[in-house]
């Protein structure tokens, strides 16, 4: 009966789509973020930061109400777990395996880091980060250096991710690009049994809008605004 | 495919790809040459026209963007390699070509130039440093070149740097006798004020009240005498009674008393002041100014014009 689900349905759904969706959001937007400083267009610079901030919020709140795959539950894994998986050790993950679930959390953190330290920076010249004015200029000059450093630290991350991606793409035969895209995995590729729940949608979205609602506030707050 | 190709792979990519960020970013190419040894570190001699006159310029003007905290174009002008090195658009300097260099170009911009650098807000360099840079470039860009071979530059002027005065530490120094410097700069309006603005030292001149400041005034100033170092008393009625009061003033400097009624016994009784270095007088003989002639004291004499 199970070999003839397999064969009925090759593929299965891993990922949902927010995760997918926050996945390529990302990319698009970490290439946004680092094209529009280097050309100069800082306001552009700080509306990629602060959508990034935005979504880097809602994928950890994602990461603990979402669906199986996307939740830290599903793909942090002990150290010693992930030192024997980086030794060759075997095991088929619906979601991410245990150093790719390590290399996720990571980057989380270093893009969270880098949103956070942006909203403190200035270029110098005419722009300053929205939280700038809360700190003194050599507190300020400080984390724009930190935010230069942390981008040179995620480049190697990415790297790093790029390359894992590869080795599983040429190497064991995974295709884990089309994976995020589709959100469909070969039935082969993950565990036998392996119940997978999806969360809804709409509170996906509903967490997304608390996310904004909170920014939106403290936006307000941190400007003076109507709120107050 | 085996995983030993695919690093092969990986690392040609990142080879090639690290070898085109080199050649779409000269200043990049450069800080990956000299840091691994393949590209010498040009470094500016300390006597050199770069070292004395551009360096400071770029530490005045460009290095709170341009230095170690913050690089913006890539660009570094902290060091004369850094100059050299550019930004990450090339090279901002071009060697004897002034026109082409974007350094140059840049600093000379009008200020209303979004590209103009300092950009706004910042002191712009003024004709003189512009000048400095140009002949610096024209001269070739060098590091080595001493000062002397470079004619034209425009005089080099040293900074003034008034120096931080600490409000709380110079009222400690006058708290000994701020009370009585208050009511006697109450009691001779215009007449007592203090030497600088740091200073407990106090400079007195009553020449404005001309006869109507006499021997008892100056009794009056006695509690100030220990801070005394200018006391200008031309055209008052001071007398050569005063003398012994203007004797006690340990620190006087510079007296003047012109158009007064003092005389030589006056002078013979400031003979021992080790402090005074300034007298002019009107009334007093050769004889009882030779003490302090000796010891080098500058004499005015209204009556000879010395």
């Amino acid at each position: 009966m199970g070999n003839d689900l397999r064969e009925q349905m090759p593929h299965v759904q891993v990922w949902d789509a927010p995760t997918r969706l926050f996945h390529w959001m990302v990319v698009i937007l970490i290439f946004v973020s680092w094209l529009s400083a280097d050309q100069g267009y800082m306001t552009v610079h700080l509306c990629s930061g602060l959508a990034l901030l935005a979504l880097l919020l809602f994928r950890i709140g994602w990461g603990l109400i979402g669906s199986t795959t996307a939740r830290f539950s599903d793909f942090l894994h002990p150290p010693r777990a992930v030192l024997s998986y980086l030794r060759g050790g075997e095991g088929l993950y619906a979601g991410h395996n245990p150093a790719g679930g390590l290399m996720v959390a990571v980057l989380i953190a270093v893009l969270l880091v880098q949103a956070i330290t942006g909203l403190f920076a200035n270029d110098g010249l005419h722009f300053s980060g929205p939280l700038a004015l809360l700190v003194s200029d050599d507190t300020s000059t400080w984390v724009t250096s930190l935010h230069g450093t942390i981008f040179n630290i995620l480049l190697l991350l990415i790297w790093c991710h790029v390359v894992a991606v590869g080795f599983y793409l040429f190497v064991k035969g995974h295709n884990l690009v089309k994976a995020m895209v589709t959100g469909r995995k070969p039935h082969a590729h993950i565990p036998a049994g392996l119940r997978i729940t999806f969360a809804r949608t709409y509170i996906a979205l509903l967490l997304l809008l608390a996310v904004l609602t909170a920014g939106g506030v403290a936006w307000f707050i941190i400007q003076g605004g109507v709120f107050l | 495919m085996s995983a030993l190709a695919y690093f092969g792979g990986v690392a040609l990519a990142t080879a090639l790809g690290l070898a085109m960020a080199m050649l779409l970013r000269p200043g990049f190419a450069h800080a990956v040459l000299q840091t691994v040894g393949l590209e010498s570190v040009p470094e500016a001699s300390a006597n050199s026209f770069y070292t004395v006159r551009v360096a400071p310029l770029f530490q005045a003007h460009c290095i709170s963007c341009h230095g170690a905290t913050r690089a913006k174009g890539g660009l570094r002008l902290d060091s004369f390699a850094g100059a050299m090195r550019g930004g990450k658009h090339g090279a901002v300097v071009a060697a004897r070509d002034a026109k082409d260099s974007e350094l140059l170009t840049r600093v000379t911009l009008p200020a209303t130039d979004d590209k103009a650098m300092p950009p706004s807000g910042k002191t712009p360099l003024n004709t003189d440093e512009v000048t400095v840079i140009r002949l610096w470039i024209a001269a070739g860009a060098s590091g080595t070149l001493p000062v002397s071979a470079i004619k034209g530059a425009p005089r080099l002027v040293a900074p003034v740097k008034m120096p931080q005065i600490n409000p709380a530490a110079v009222a400690k120094l006058r708290a000994p006798l701020a009370k009585q410097v208050a009511q006697l700069q109450n009691r001779f309006p215009g007449v007592i004020q203090y030497d600088s603005r740091s200073s407990a030292d106090l400079v007195i001149d009553a020449s404005p009240r001309r006869e109507a400041f006499g021997d008892a005034d100056l009794r009056a100033l006695a509690p100030l005498r220990d801070r005394i170092v200018e006391l200008n008393l031309s055209g008052t009625a001071v007398t050569d009674a005063s003398a012994p009061a203007l004797a006690a003033m340990p620190l006087l400097r510079t007296l003047r008393l012109t158009g007064t009624h003092t005389t030589g016994v006056t002078v013979q009784a400031l003979s021992p002041s080790k402090t005074l270095r300034v007298l002019a007088i009107e009334k007093a003989s050769a004889d009882a100014l030779a003490p302090l002639r000796q010891r080098g004291v500058r004499i005015y004499e209204a009556a000879n014009g010395q």
